[in-house]
């Protein structure tokens, strides 16, 4: 190119960006009024958090329930209904100062009295959530505004679980005259909307509340979700414009929505990890060199992307803790994709270690007494996206290394309470499973999955998996304050999950939100939340698009 | 003025609607109770479902104390069976609403759609298999005959997505779901009558077909009447009978379409919450929601045999 046209070139550029630049600059003023249409997925479900805890459920209640704090996408944890919080020096005490001036939406006061008695009932009346209370012995109120929760030891993962959806702090006042079941068909709380109504399985309405203890918050006027189970028919609705947003659209629609001018489409990493349930009871999984080669067995690349589309799965960084869950560090190999990278060769070895060979020729690997390894896997269709899918695919690579794989597919309760069951009722090999971690905090994983008082049908050891090393470490972080000291500890367990590989461990699942471009201020989270507390709309942009609701 | 021909028969018909009416209470109640014992067999436990996945067992055992799941079986029946015959049919499980307001309303929905669908079904089938008859192993029998065959082999998740994503979607004409106005009903009703169109045509094709074959048919020819009048007023008042049976067998069919329809197109009808319902263990939806298809079937059918003492003067119900 001559000195002339690139001279040329540069004025034209420094020109365009000299216009560029101010209209970069200032982001869209939120316009107020409007109703934000919004598609889910079907789920019955009820309006009070003490006793359910399902993703729909939450990503509704969130409209009109606030919590006394709130995680945001970089999944840090922001004061909200509490403005701000203090550790005794024993870290027995936590003691967190209010927001003043709030109410509840049956205009009763928002104060400390109203979250200790919630907290207090949720630890009399065991509600759902109050495994993730582990410790606390009862919440006080030093005065009006100041409440402190009492542990009987340190409880290091406190914030991330006071963020927790289900522990929303609801009116005391509406519960206790009206009681717990017409809570389940009511929300009373402190939220920027209202509930207005809710037709079971068609709709929940929300209106904007005028006292929102937020200023100049929120912006629309009224919120509707509806429920819409056909993943086709929202996305034929997102594209007809007859709803404004939606999520779980199907991954192999994606790259058409993204390449829609009207739509804009995000999908954002979540904290569920796919793993298949190794039962450890059960020959020959006490074997880690079993265990470890059918890890290597699997081609998660593969998985991805023929399961889902190449964009609706990550391939898994660490065992169990995804990026951005505190304690999560990268365990990969160096210059590897995944952990436990898919090896065809060294998978064959370890089951060779083991004593799995095949003798005989016919593609079936045999223990040394000539028995083929035939292993059965519970798998079901439709509770998470691709499980069956997942299964299959299981079955075939795990046959690429000599194991012969039954998949028996169960309905959803069937398949809930076949693997609920004790080490000695139990009747599975393997399970395909997924899980999320709701709090984007080591803790829960570390309580719930990996360590032994939680073998089922205590916890959630489906693996019936011990080691006194994991044990250790999982009290030592669920006790440690000093986050330094503590994401050691957890990166010493993930350590010891490697070397033990108790489960097989798979992609994590990438969640998907589809939005006319209009809708701007709505967010997408990594626990399978959608708060769109604070969205505008942009009443041109709207009109331009022919939308006309 | 008799209706049926008859003071006489009258009476006899009457009686036959009490006695049907009446049979609603018991074929109920033993319905209950079978769903009941039905349900406690199945694995599945409803407390599960709402603790979730990877909650402890005191957690679950605290939803089924709130809720009143642990109690001893025959107390939780006799306390249904008492609130049902009081008219109570429970509350949810899940969202603990009362099972009576859940259902009326979709009731109503699932009703208007297959109502409608069959009213579809009938018009089409009726005209088509008539002139399919009459027209028989011409061009025009040939191309409804193929249609027919098209319409019976398509899937109805097929054609209903096909439906929506070309009237609603590409050319905006039609709501893709929901029930909120006459245009709603449209897509919906089109696609599930279809379905029982094609397969009613056929069916009213070849019943026709024999009815144009008797020999009455051939005198009213030779009589010089005309052959509009021989097939509608003569073939078709003869060929009635087997017809109006396959219509109220087609009204099941619908009934049982619908859950499709009402899944596509978002219908807030009962097949949907019937199946949800049975999917989450919620016992107290399922055995309302089954207590009214049940219902629904036994006045259809006693419409239809109804229908058919007033077609025909022959039948007797003594």
């Amino acid at each position: 190119m001559s000195a002339s046209s690139i001279l040329r070139m540069g004025l034209v550029g420094a020109l365009m960006s000299a216009f560029a630049v101010p209209a970069l600059a200032a982001d869209p003023e939120p316009q107020y009024g409007g109703e934000m249409i919004y598609a889910i997925t079907a789920e019955t479900f009820s309006l009070f958090p003490g006793r359910q805890n399902g993703s729909q459920a939450q990503d509704t209640w969130l409209y009109a329930l606030e919590g006394l704090v709130e995680i945001t996408e970089e999944n840090e944890i922001i004061p909200w209904l509490a403005k701000s919080w203090s550790f005794s020096d024993d870290g027995l005490k936590a003691t967190f100062k209010l927001q003043e001036g709030v109410k509840f939406h049956d205009g009763t006061p928002f104060n400390a009295e109203a979250v200790a008695f919630v907290f207090n009932e949720a630890l009399a009346k065991d509600f759902t959530y109050s495994n993730l209370l582990e410790g606390l012995q009862k919440v006080t109120v030093d005065d009006e505004f100041t409440a402190t929760f009492h542990f009987e030891e340190p409880f290091a993962a406190l914030l991330p679980n006071l963020a927790y959806r289900p522990m929303s702090i609801f009116s005391p006042t509406a519960y206790k005259e009206h009681g717990e079941e017409w809570m389940a068909t009511n929300l009373v709380g402190t939220g920027p909307f209202i509930f207005e109504e809710l037709v079971r399985g068609e709709y929940v309405q929300f209106r904007k509340n005028p006292d929102y203890w937020q200023e100049g918050k929120p912006y629309l006027d009224s919120v509707k979700i509806i429920i819409v189970p056909d993943v086709s028919a929202r996305s034929a609705m997102l594209e007809a414009g007859e709803v404004d947003r939606t999520t779980s659209l199907n991954d192999f629609d994606v790259p058409r929505l993204t390449d829609d001018p009207n739509i804009n489409l995000r999908v954002v990493n979540s904290t569920r990890q796919f793993y298949v349930v190794l039962n450890h009871t059960r020959y020959p999984f006490g074997n880690v060199n079993v265990r470890k080669a059918f890890n290597y067995a699997i081609d998660k690349e593969g998985i991805v992307a023929s399961v889902f589309a190449g964009t609706g799965a990550v391939l898994s960084q660490a065992p169990t803790l995804s990026p951005g869950v505190v304690g999560f560090t990268d365990l990969r190999a160096e210059g590897e994709k995944t952990i436990f990278p898919y090896n065809i060769e060294k998978a064959k070895k370890l089951l060779k270690n083991a004593g799995f060979q095949d003798r005989d020729g016919n593609g079936v690997v045999e223990d040394p007494r000539g028995n083929e390894l035939s292993i059965g896997l519970f798998g079901r269709k439709g509770a998470t996206k691709g499980d069956d899918k997942v299964a299959e695919l299981l079955q075939s690579m795990l046959g690429d290394i000599g194991v012969k794989v039954e998949i028996q597919f169960m309905e959803n309760s069937a398949f809930g309470a076949a693997v609920k069951l004790s080490p000695e009722d139990a009747q599975y090999d393997m399970a395909l499973l997924s899980w999320g971690i709701p709090t984007a905090d080591a803790d829960e994983p570390m309580m719930l999955m990996m360590y032994t008082p939680a073998w089922k049908p205590n916890g959630a050891n489906r693996s019936f998996y011990s080691s006194e090393e994991v044990d250790r470490l999982t009290v030592l972080a669920h006790h440690e304050v000093d986050p330094v000291k503590r994401n050691e500890y957890i990166r010493l367990w993930m350590d010891e999950l490697m070397t033990d590989a108790p489960v097989i461990f798979l992609p994590t699942l990438a969640f998907n939100l589809g939005t006319r471009s209009y809708l701007h201020g709505d967010r997408i989270l990594s626990i399978d939340q959608y708060p769109a507390r604070f969205a505008w709309i942009d009443k041109q942009e709207k009109e331009k698009q022919g939308i006309n609701r | 003025m008799p209706l049926f021909g008859g003071h006489a028969r009258d009476t006899v018909l009457l009686r036959l609607v009490v006695s049907r009416l009446l049979f609603i209470i018991p074929a109920g109640l033993l319905l209950i109770t079978f769903l009941f014992a039905l349900f406690h067999i199945i694995p599945g436990d409803p407390a599960l479902l709402l603790a979730g996945d990877n909650a402890p067992a005191h957690i679950v055992e605290a939803i089924r104390e709130a809720y009143g799941f642990n109690k001893p079986l025959p107390v939780q029946y006799m306390t249904y069976m008492l609130n049902v015959l009081q008219g109570d049919l429970g509350v949810s499980n899940f969202s603990r609403d009362p099972v009576v307001s859940l259902i009326i309303p979709r009731i109503l929905n699932t009703a208007l759609l297959a109502f409608w669908a069959m009213m579809f079904a009938m018009v089409v089938s009726l005209s088509f298999g008539c002139v399919s008859a009459m027209y028989w192993n011409t061009g025009v029998d040939k191309a409804i005959t193929v249609v027919s065959l098209i319409g019976i082999c398509t899937p109805i998740f097929v054609s209903g997505l096909l439906g929506i994503f070309f009237f609603s979607v590409k050319l905006g004409v039609l709501p893709t779901g929901g029930f909120n106005s006459w245009q709603s009903l449209i897509l919906p009703v089109i696609t599930l009558g279809a379905v029982e169109a094609a397969l009613l045509t056929r069916m009213v094709r070849s019943t026709m077909i024999n009815a144009l074959n008797q020999d009455y048919i051939t005198t009213a020819r030779a009589k010089g009447v005309a052959e509009l009048v021989v097939v509608f007023k003569h073939a078709l008042r003869n060929a009635l009978l087997p017809i109006i049976t396959l219509f109220g067998l087609g009204f099941g069919n619908t009934l049982g379409g619908s859950v499709v329809i009402e899944t596509i197109f978002t219908w807030p009808g009962l097949g949907r919450l019937m199946i949800e319902s049975i999917l989450t263990r919620d016992l107290p939806v399922t055995q309302g929601a089954l207590l009214f298809f049940a219902m629904t079937f036994i006045v259809v059918n006693l419409i239809v045999d109804v229908l058919y003492a007033y077609v025909d003067p022959r039948i007797s119900y003594d």
